[in-house]
């Protein structure tokens, strides 16, 4: 402690913006994995929030995905002797001018066993509850969203419906609080059985909610309720409801923990620069110490202690960074949850919970620890007569290179062993980190191997500025190859992120090419998606005699749970889409698997569900439907890229009987040659738009909607390469801080012996364009491994989907100047440094 | 000691006997009430008036039809006024054994929906009934007690047999014509509904009241209703009280 109070502060001191920039890459670090946990889980607590505030009393919710289920179901449950209350629902999302607002179609007689609505005004009641029930119209808003419309009673607010556009009349006002304030107020209430009929439900429900008897356990209450449904037939509390969300944030929690890794790895190289310098720049101070007395494990503790210190320090910042960050991503997170309620969740309060500090503080601590190790070490083996002697001790031995290189070797050799062996998880996992590894033991070499190439190029270039420049990479390969390292592995980062999204847009341009292939479809809402409103199936017959349409193919998609797992069932007409849009078997023969499947003999699984879930071809597959137990084999696997958490394909006939359900979400046309695609648009327009909810989207508008879903996907990839590419400049700012500190007496000489400034400035520019060059080499080659790497994350744990290897040439060559224009922008202040410093001072450094 | 556990249980059994026949007497009491409202059906308009806690008054028309009589009726209440609620209806038939079945009819979405048992608690319609209280139920399933008589009439308390959001209830018959003046309703929580019923007058030899005013004693709500051109056995068809005829008259 008091080493530490004498003599490692007054140095801190003297190098604080050093030692900010060291703290740095712990700090973004530390401040990614924060604000992704953080935002994750406020956006999560917000969103399990909402479903109490939607669930009120419920403790059980009856379900069969999003087809729902006849009404004569509800009587059954009510029938139970177990059930207090049973309450139908209907949910759906409608676009205002101000966002999504879910719509609750609730039995306004039941429905208060289950859920409160404070209303406003002394009377309890709506205005009149039987004007409310009497007029289809009637709507209860929340008193925020009537606020924010300027709406009071009997205000009119037109919606979009399944009848076309209509006006609907609030006939009460919720209070704020409890179920008013879910979704910050974009919630509204309207009668169940005025709901079906506006959103084309027929006299189906989405779901019963259930409140138990006093002394009835929900196991016994779920018991009951399954011998009196059947199979068939989802029962659940309302807290599984927010599964479907965690499986979709999963995939970027497990994304952004990827870049929060390597932001500390490379944080942890930083620091080991920082102090694998300090630790030679201190030698004399370390002698005198030693002369002093001082122990080597006193050295050690020391240059550990400030070590932790410093990542201490970075790991409090990125906590602050990374609570200030998570508040600008929960819109991005909240916005995933549309996909759920079609209504996005925002977070009302942002707190890091404790185990994401206690995490972020060991991982902090454990990174800084780590890179501090050898440093502190070295300083610990210092010989204080050797030390106290001027000379340089900046080149690592060839003893200790070949030390690294055999572990370099070593960690290679097991990680080709591991990929030969990867079927296995962990040993893939194992042997990824090993590949890591070995780049980074291999870096100082190839890094002196690189920087020997450079030096003629360099010396070609600016005969003394670039020989110099080279000559301070070759000979002191400790300063720089921590920042190469660094470099290196953001680099490669970007490459396997860059490769990710690359190979990704090719799969699905061509998943496009052939499954979106109609010329027309006629949606029910302007995204492509949403699945609130259904059209009848006898609309497919109107469409079919449009002049110029040669083919309607009715589908539907539904979310059910299969294995308590989300999946997106598309119930289609199999054979028109064989003959039309027939994607290539993954697994099973297609001609054989289109036809097995049209017949109703089997499902067709998407790639990604099959990987996901571990359903093999040839499997059965059991999916509950209000009917019954739907058995089915695996006929054949396609590669899909419909829904994120995979799709299962089957004949609308199948889909028909199990769910009596013949709707249709999207009705995909196909035109008769010569048929003008505008032309028939405006027929189909013509002859439904104002009868109905519709939309006529070409295909270009629906091509263009899946590359902005897909872009949305890759948004949070974008940050990441963000972060990857800031700390990789913040590693060249550092380095060459380093650097230049380090060879202030170098540099003081240089300028003594008749050195210009230009040249001084010149010589910085060209080491730092030198560690950017090398960096570059070394990422972009590391880059091509990480990318197959990612890809098999990808594929494995979180798309399913083997999108292919293709380098991302376009990003490394936007690399080349990005990188070396930071490189010499980092330089800058240096360089300046260099040049503006005392020149007695300089010589004096030592 | 013979004599005194034969004494003991003589006065027991005098007892039981004692209140077994103040039960009679107070079914026998309920029973000749319901026997004197009897009528092969009935046929009123009603004006109902619901004044809220704030006493905002809200003022509905409806016209009422019932079948039979206690227990075995089918009764069937539409709407007139104002515009926005005209055609909507309730069905009830009421059944000797069992709670009612009561189905709703909406002409505005065209569909009928059944009013499950659960929900028979609910107000009927903001109004400070419940639907369990438009059911005309049988003598037999309650159990009666004689209380005390209160101002002359006969106070008597009943216990349902069957599933009821009210534990017991309190009733005033008037001694005189053997009219219900005043019911008290109670659930779990205590008293949650007092039903007066007014402006007693002879129609067709039945003594009727005009105005009955039920109070919500947790809302502090009251509803007024008034009978208007009351008529008793008057000739109505079985086939206008069923779901189908809900359809078919809206």
């Amino acid at each position: 402690m008091i080493l530490l109070r004498l003599i490692s502060w007054p140095y801190a001191r003297k190098h604080l913006s050093r030692i900010l920039l060291t703290t740095a890459g712990i700090m973004l670090g530390v401040g990614v994995f924060v604000a992704m946990h953080t935002a994750n889980q406020s956006v999560l607590a917000a969103f399990r929030s909402t479903i109490d505030r939607i669930a009120g009393r419920t403790q059980l919710q009856i379900s069969a995905g999003e087809p729902g289920f006849d009404e004569e179901v509800l009587e059954r449950v009510q029938n139970v002797a177990e059930v207090r209350a049973a309450a139908p629902v209907i949910e759906a999302a409608v676009s205002t001018d101000r966002g999504n607002l879910l719509i609750l179609g609730v039995d306004m007689l039941g429905d208060r066993n289950l859920r409160n609505y404070d209303l406003e005004g002394a009377d309890e009641s709506i205005d009149d509850p039987l004007v409310f029930l009497a007029q289809p119209d009637s709507l209860m808003v929340t008193k925020t969203f009537a606020a924010e419309r300027n709406l009071t009673i009997n205000s009119r607010i037109p919606l979009r419906t399944m009848e076309g556009e209509r006006v609907f009349v609030v006939r009460g006002i919720m209070k704020p609080g409890g179920l008013a304030s879910a979704f910050g107020g974009n919630i509204a209430i309207m009668d169940i059985y005025a709901a079906q009929k506006v959103f084309g439900r027929g006299r189906k429900f989405d779901r019963i909610d259930v409140a138990l008897r006093e002394g009835v356990t929900l196991a016994e209450g779920i018991a009951k309720l399954r011998a009196a449904l059947g199979p068939g037939f989802q029962i659940e509390p309302p807290s599984s409801r927010g599964e479907e969300f965690e499986a979709t944030s999963r995939i970027y929690e497990l994304g952004s923990d990827i870049t929060s890794v390597f932001a500390l790895f490379i944080g942890m190289f930083i620091i080991y620069n920082t102090f694998a310098t300090a630790v030679t720049q201190r030698r004399a101070e370390i002698g005198i110490l030693r002369a002093l007395g001082a122990t080597r494990g006193q050295i050690g503790a020391l240059f550990l202690g400030e070590s932790a210190i410093t990542g201490l320090a970075g790991t409090l910042a990125g906590l602050v960074f990374g609570a200030l960050t998570a508040r600008a991503m929960t819109g991005y997170i909240g916005g995933l949850l549309e996909e759920v309620y079609g209504v996005a969740q925002s977070a009302a309060s942002i707190e890091v919970a404790p185990w994401i500090a206690g995490a972020a503080i060991v991982m902090g601590l454990a990174t800084s620890l780590t890179a501090g190790l050898i440093p502190a070490r070295a300083a610990a083996m210092v010989d204080p007569v050797k030390a106290l002697q001027k000379g340089s001790y900046l080149s690592p031995g060839e003893g200790e290179n070949r030390t690294r290189r055999k572990w370099a070797m070593a960690c290679a050799a097991l990680s080709i062993l591991a990929l030969m062996l990867n079927r296995y998880t962990p040993v893939f996992y194992a042997g990824y980190l090993l590949a890591v590894m070995a780049a980074v033991l291999l870096a100082p070499s190839l890094s002196l191997r690189v920087s020997k190439w450079l030096r003629p190029v360099w010396k070609r270039i600016r005969p003394v500025e670039g020989a110099l420049a080279a000559d301070s990479l070759i000979q002191s390969p400790r300063r720089s190859s921590g920042t190469v390292a660094a470099l290196m592995l953001s680099l490669a980062l970007v490459i396997s992120l860059g490769g990710l999204a690359r190979s990704s847009y090719r799969s699905i341009s061509e998943w496009m090419r052939i499954a979106l292939n109609p010329d027309l479809f006629v949606t029910t809402a302007e995204s492509a998606t949403a699945r609130s409103f259904v059209f009848p199936a006898s609309l497919a017959g109107g469409l079919r005699k449009i002049e110029g349409v040669a083919e309607v193919q009715p589908m539907r998609s539904v979310r059910v749970m299969v294995k308590n797992a989300p999946v997106m069932l598309v119930a289609a007409d199999i054979e028109s889409l064989a003959r039309r849009a027939r994607l290539p078997a993954v697994a099973g023969d297609a001609e054989r698997m289109y036809r097995r499947a049209a017949a109703g003999e089997g499902v067709i699984l998407s790639e990604n569900y099959a990987r996901l879930h571990g359903v093999r071809y040839g499997e059965m597959i059991e999916i509950a439907a209000p009917e019954g137990i739907l058995r089915l084999p695996v006929v054949g696997v396609v590669r899909d890229f419909s829904d994120q958490q995979g799709s299962i394909l089957l004949s609308r006939e199948m889909f028909s009987r199990y769910w009596h359900d013949d709707a249709a979400n999207v009705f995909r046309i196909y035109l008769k040659p010569g048929a003008s695609g505008a032309a028939v648009r405006q027929r189909i327009l013509a002859a439904y738009g104002a009868q109905r909810r519709l939309f006529v989207l070409t295909n270009s508008d629906l091509r263009s909607y899946v590359i902005r879903v897909t872009d949305q996907w890759f948004g949070l990839t974008y940050i990441q390469i963000a972060v990857a590419v800031l700390v990789a400049v913040l590693g060249i700012v550092n380095a060459l801080t380093v650097s230049i500190l380090d060879r202030r007496r170098e540099i003081g000489v240089l300028r003594a012996a008749g050195g210009m400034r230009r040249q001084i400035r010149q010589t910085v520019w060209m080491e730092a364009l030198g560690i950017g060059a090398i960096g570059l080499v070394l990422g972009l080659s590391l880059g091509a491994a990480q990318l197959y790497y990612t890809l098999e994350i990808a594929r494995r744990d979180l798309i399913g989907i083997d999108i292919g290897y293709a380098y991302p040439f376009p990003v490394a060559l936007a690399l080349v100047p990005a990188i070396l224009g930071a490189a010499f922008l980092a330089a800058l202040a240096p360089g300046e440094s260099a040049v503006r410093g005392s020149l007695v001072e300089a010589l004096e450094y030592e | 000691m013979n004599n005194r556990w034969m004494a003991q249980r003589l006065a027991i059994a005098a007892l039981v006997a004692a209140v077994a026949a103040r039960a009679e007497d107070a079914r026998r009491i309920v029973e000749e009430a319901q026997k004197r409202a009897q009528s092969a059906s009935q046929r009123y308009e009603g004006t109902l008036q619901v004044i809220g806690a704030e006493n905002r008054i809200a003022t509905k028309r409806w016209v009422f039809e019932r079948l039979g009589s206690f227990g075995q009726s089918k009764a069937l209440l539409r709407f007139t006024a104002p515009p926005e609620v005209k055609g909507v209806a309730l069905l009830i038939v009421n059944h000797p054994d069992r709670a009612s079945d009561q189905w709703m009819w909406r002409p505005a979405i065209g569909r009928e929906q059944r009013i499950a048992l659960q929900d028979r608690s609910t107000r009927f319609f903001g109004t400070d009934f419940s639907f369990e209280d438009l059911e005309e139920r049988d003598v037999n399933q309650f159990d009666y007690k004689l209380l005390p008589d209160e101002g002359g009439q006969w106070k008597i308390e009943s216990r349902p047999r069957k599933p009821s959001q009210y534990t017991y209830s309190y009733l005033w018959i008037d001694k005189s014509n053997y009219t219900i003046t005043r019911a008290e309703m109670y659930n779990k929580a205590g008293l949650a509904r007092v039903i007066d019923y007014r402006d007693f007058e002879q129609v067709r030899g039945i003594w009727t009241a005009r105005t009955t005013e039920v109070l919500d004693v947790k809302r502090k709500s009251r509803t007024i209703l008034k009978f208007d051109k009351l008529e008793y056995d008057v000739p109505l068809k079985e086939d206008l009280f069923t779901v189908e005829a809900l359809r078919r008259e809206s």
